[in-house]
């Protein structure tokens, strides 16, 4: 999966259907230059999440170009906690996990990437999504 | 601090019959933005967004056929007026 060294969008989600509709969403705004990747839902594909995966994930975009992570709620967040509790130091320093809405935080990130932004800087830009309002 | 800093440059740019300001057209403006030093703002339905942050300019809720006001401030606040105001009307 070595696309770009451009850091990736990784979105981790309970549901795998919420998290392939968010990269596409991101994909749209974003622009294809920004790579996403998804962990979605349980191994068996129910409602849930399978920590491997996104250890897997998370291992990968270090590899590669780093990664800014959004989650989505509760065990997603102990996933993406007990997958950077594995990773060493180096490849912490290329991956940023977004303490952010799953939505907002997602498009605001892909979008700073595809502005050349750090995952550094794309996490803060999702985070920065809760002082926007919507109305 | 040049002088040049301080100058403040109003665009105004109608958006195509059947593009609003929704998720690709949108990403391109920020991106487009997002390639100058200049603060850039879009104002369009009495509201005014920051032109470099995306959750910002979707909160605009511009429909096509809008006419958005570009105005920036900064050091090449001039180029990036004309050049939103020329990529406005070409989004798809």
């Amino acid at each position: 999966m070595r696309e770009s060294d451009r850091p990736s969008v990784v979105i981790v989600s309970h549901s795998a259907e919420i998290a392939a509709g968010l990269a596409e969403l991101v994909g749209q705004v974003a622009g294809p230059e920004v790579p996403v990747v998804t962990a979605g839902g349980a191994v068996d594909g129910s409602l849930g999440t399978d920590g491997g995966k996104v250890l897997a994930l998370l291992r990968a975009a270090a590899a590669d170009g780093g990664a800014v992570v959004l989650v989505d709620l509760g065990s997603s967040v102990l996933s993406v906690r007990a997958a950077v509790a594995e990773l060493g130091e180096d490849e912490l320093e290329r991956i940023s996990v977004a303490d952010a809405p799953l939505v907002e935080g997602a498009v605001a990130a892909g979008v700073a990437l595809s502005t050349g932004c750090s995952h550094v800087e794309a996490a803060r830009a999702a985070e920065e999504a809760r002082n926007v309002g919507k109305l | 601090m040049s002088a040049s800093s301080d100058l403040r440059v109003e665009r105004v740019a109608r958006l195509p019959e059947d593009v609003a300001l929704h998720a690709r057209p949108a990403g391109a403006l920020v991106r487009a933005a997002s390639s100058f030093a200049a603060d850039v703002f879009v104002s369009a339905n009495g509201r005014r967004a920051n032109a470099k942050s995306i959750l910002d300019i979707l909160s605009l809720g511009a429909e096509g056929g809008v006419e958005l006001v570009i105005d920036a401030s900064g050091d090449d606040a001039a180029a990036a007026a004309e050049q939103l105001a020329l990529l406005v009307p070409s989004l798809d």
